[in-house]
């Protein structure tokens, strides 16, 4: 049974050029235990869907159609209250630089209860000392470091913190939004492999969101690759990245730099941006793809299937099969 | 032509500003004595009773209240309290915009100078401006006049704003300190530009809408300072102002029995000082886009 | 060795450079708190190479390029361009340094003038240092917008910041960088803040700049792929202290310093195969 189903989302932005559609009309579903990822380049819509998941959304931005299935709610229908009890406790988010987002003048232990307590206000003095114990030893912080202050921890340590607050009341759905975008390569190691043991001890569903492929591939087990607002291609981490069919998903993983292949990058020659006001349905890599032709202008790309698990959005067919398929 | 950030800027500025209360009840209260400040021209050429320094009714000779010839009355030797009050305002307008204007001059320049140069010359700078601005500025003008003789208004105007430009270099100088490690004028300063183009081609016009703004409380002030001058004694004595009509009305002991003559002026420097000043808030919320409502960008 | 023919120096040489900052403390109390950004740095930098300086946050490699273009000095030490030290330069001889050694900066989104229009950001280093005259110097803005890739080059000459995109306004920031025909551009992390689509084409200009310019870059970055990508030789810096100087591929596949083994280790990596991207 899917933890999160989201069918036909369309989210739009009022922006002095018009309504932009930031997402438009996407479907996934999310399964506790595997890992989700939105991988994708700046104004792909991956960040609007994270703060869609936790109500989060600009006052200028608007649900303009779809359901998004949590348990027995449709989260496009809630009220300021009712997001609010479902807020960091059954939803939870990590995002980007979120040292930043610890308070310097209280101990971090205060802070962590204070999460804990908002959602359980009635717990007891010893279940509360405990559950913090749990956290702060599920992060892997030494029990006496509880009581720093946050400038007296690293930026490995803050975000830690973080994930550990997020996880305070059991939340059943994870969003991590580039949680490891502003650290150091060797703290993001860290913290890639904090996140992906949190994830497997508390079986929590999770939503991670980055625009770097081997990240999202670090912790992942399956993928949406999203371009201008769509879904382009999904499937296993396997087969998105071992086996990319779209054209969008090709060029993203032939320019992506890892150490070993100095020769063999592929420049790709990506001059237009992605038009946001496109009528609902059309390609909108359509401008930038080599293989585009005239017909992708004309018509509407569909989901193609390449196995049970494994789909691409495109206009043709041809395109996405492989020549011996 | 519509593109150059100028242009844009002042678009954008302008549709967020319309949006507040604030800005548009002080637009409205400014375009009425705007008006009036134009009329003000104009009125002498109907009669030259009308004049507000020698219009002299012949067949009034006292302080009289509002009628068909007099709409607010007349002062004590029959001149038009209308006239006079038009007057006053095309003079509140051209001492709190000039005023302003030349310490917005002084002030702009002396805080880039202060904030880009830093070391002794910003010490230097900021301790003379915090002596001045500590200076009671109705005070000095007081004591200048007693021992000068009463001054022009040109030279009110001009002392005025040598007195105030302080307030505004503290602003500017601290909008330079940050603009000043800003990565655009980093990579003019490695292109070789000397500090003279960088403050004036690359701070100057970021720093410039700050100084607008400020110059609408300098307006406030300057008007304020001259009002209370004049209604001292101690302002221009050729010159009709709103601070003046309250001199004559007091010094004529018609305080409480012409409240036609007293109120208006009274009345005209508090709301115009405050129509500035919302102008100059709305401005605010403009500029620092941490002040704007929700809903706008 | 005979010392009559000595070498030819390399183009950029630091010698035991060190940069300290000192946060101020009041007048009264004693400074003990100083930061060592730098400690006692070597490099050489040749000619026509592109010289990577990889390092993570802090670890004094913004530094080392701010050094390069005198927007600071070192605390002790010398820099050398072409074998002469840049330490005293003032007026004359500083701008002549500067028409030599240019920068391009990380924020696509503040290293351009939102005032000025991108003809007036690029015509600046030709006005100030007093280079040809009006007709040529549009000629010369025209030409660079175009070999940096914003064709054509009229089209762009009256836009202004706001109206590009990040990938486009870098390209004015390189535009602006070559313009002067320098020798030796110090390039600060200039695809950090862009999509790796649009940050790989950038590199093909750089390095495409390298060859019909003759350009020599210093490439600082903290993605040590992407220096491998670019560079001919790579130094790690960590904690202002420089651990090795190598060739990139022999950073990369051999890697001597514990540092770099685990900058190395920790680069998260997937398996796929780069020929399906065709």
């Amino acid at each position: 049974m899917a933890l999160l189903s989201v069918q036909n989302l369309i989210i739009g932005y009022q922006s002095q050029n018009g309504l932009l559609r930031a997402v438009d009309n996407i479907s996934f579903e999310l399964e506790k235990g595997r890992p989700l990822g939105f991988v994708g380049e700046s104004g792909c819509g991956k960040t609007t869907i994270g703060m869609t998941l936790m109500g989060l959304l600009p006052s200028n931005a608007r649900i303009l159609g779809g359901s998004i299935g949590f348990g027995n709610k449709d989260l496009t229908k809630l009220n300021e209250d009712q997001w609010r009890n479902i807020r960091g406790k059954e939803i939870a988010m990590i995002f980007q630089a979120a040292m930043n987002a610890l308070n310097p003048v209280y101990r971090v232990d205060e802070q962590v209860i204070e999460a804990i307590v908002t959602h359980r206000p009635d717990i007891s003095a010893t279940d509360l000392d405990k559950r913090l114990k749990e956290l702060f030893d599920l992060v892997e912080i030494p029990q006496n470091r509880m009581k720093d202050f946050p400038h007296e921890y690293s930026g490995g340590m803050k975000q830690r913190v973080i994930i550990a607050m997020a996880l305070a009341c059991n939340p059943q759905l994870i969003i991590a939004d580039e949680p490891t975008t502003a650290l150091d390569v060797i703290v993001q190691d860290q913290i890639l492999k904090e996140i992906k043991i949190v994830q497997q001890k508390m079986n929590t569903g999770m939503i991670f969101i980055s625009h770097d492929i081997a990240v999202v591939a670090s912790v992942c087990k399956d993928i949406c690759v999203m371009y201008g607002g769509q879904i382009v291609e999904k499937g296993t981490r396997e087969e998105v990245f071992g086996s990319p069919r779209h054209p969008y998903t090709k060029t993203l993983l032939g320019s992506y730099l890892s150490l070993d292949n100095k020769g063999e990058i592929i420049v790709p020659d990506m001059r237009e941006a992605a038009d946001l006001k496109l009528e609902n349905g059309y390609c909108r890599f359509a401008v930038n793809c080599k293989i585009c032709s005239r017909a992708c202008k004309s018509r509407k790309p569909d989901w193609i299937e390449i196995s049970s698990t494994h789909k691409a959005f495109c206009c043709e067919e041809s395109v996405v099969r492989n020549a011996n398929e | 032509m519509l593109k150059n950030p100028y242009i844009q800027r002042f678009i954008k500025g302008w549709q967020i500003f319309i949006k507040n209360p604030l800005g548009k009840t002080g637009l409205i209260i400014l375009f009425v004595f705007m008006v009036m400040a134009l009329a003000s021209f104009f009125v002498p050429l109907i009669s030259p009773m009308y004049d507000p320094m020698t219009g002299i009714d012949p067949d009034i000779k006292i302080s009289t209240g509002p009628s068909l010839t007099h709409w607010l009355g007349t002062d004590n030797v029959g001149r038009d309290l209308f006239a006079q009050l038009l007057e006053g305002a095309k003079v509140a307008f051209i001492v709190g915009l000039s005023s302003a204007f030349f310490s917005i001059v002084i002030g702009t320049i002396v805080g880039m100078i202060s904030g880009y140069a830093g070391g002794i010359v910003d010490t230097i700078l900021m301790r003379i401006a915090d002596i001045i601005m500590v200076m009671p500025s109705l005070v000095i003008l007081l004591i200048l006049s007693s021992l000068f003789g009463q001054f022009n208004i040109w030279i009110i105007v001009f002392i005025i704003a040598i007195l105030r430009w302080p307030a505004v270099s503290r602003v500017i100088r601290s909008q330079t300190l940050s603009l000043k490690h800003r990565p655009f004028i980093e990579a003019s300063m490695v292109a070789g530009a000397s500090h003279l183009r960088i403050i004036f081609r690359h701070i100057m016009p970021n720093v410039l809408p700050l100084a607008f703004l400020y110059m609408t409380f300098r307006v406030t002030s300057a008007i304020l300072v001259e009002a209370a001058l004049s209604f001292l004694g101690f302002g221009d004595p050729s010159q009709v102002s709103w601070g003046m009509m309250l001199q004559w009305v007091w010094k004529s002991g018609h305080m409480f029995q012409a409240p036609y003559w007293l109120i208006p002026p009274g009345i005209s420097i508090s709301l115009l000082t405050l129509a500035f000043y919302m102008l100059g808030r709305s401005m605010d919320e403009v500029l620092d886009p941490r002040l704007r409502k929700e809903g706008q960008s | 060795m005979s010392k009559l023919y000595p070498a030819k120096p390399p183009l950029i040489k630091i010698e035991g450079v060190t940069k300290e900052y000192r946060p101020r403390q009041g007048f009264f109390s004693r400074d003990h708190n100083k930061v060592l950004a730098l400690n006692h740095i070597d490099l050489s930098i040749e000619k026509g190479e592109i010289f990577g300086l990889v390092g993570q946050s802090g670890s004094g490699k913004t530094t080392t390029g701010r050094l390069l273009v005198k927007l600071e000095e070192p605390t002790s030490g010398s820099i050398l361009l072409k074998g002469m030290p840049i330490n005293e330069l003032k007026g004359n001889t500083l701008r002549d340094y500067r028409s030599k050694v240019q920068m391009i900066f990380q924020d696509p989104y503040q290293s351009l003038n939102p005032y000025l229009s991108i003809a007036e950001t690029i015509l600046e280093p030709l006005e100030v240092h007093h280079i040809g005259d009006e007709i040529t110097r549009r000629e010369k803005v025209v030409d660079t917008l175009d070999t940096v890739g914003l064709s054509p080059g009229l089209d762009f000459y009256d836009r202004y910041p706001h109206q590009l995109s990040g990938g486009q306004r870098q390209r004015v920031a390189i535009a602006r960088a070559i313009v002067l025909n320098p020798e030796f551009i110090v390039a600060d992390e200039p695809t950090s803040m862009l999509d790796a689509t649009i940050a790989i084409q950038l590199f093909k200009l750089l390095t495409r700049i390298r060859e019909t310019h003759d350009m020599t870059f210093l490439f600082i970055t903290h993605n040590l792929a992407a220096a491998n990508y670019l560079c001919d030789r790579i130094a790690v810096i960590h904690e202002g202290h420089i651990v090795e100087v190598n060739t990139a591929e022999k950073i990369i596949n051999n890697p001597e310093h514990p540092y770099t083994r685990k900058l190395i280790q920790v680069q998260p990596s997937f398996a796929f195969d780069r020929k399906s991207c065709l």
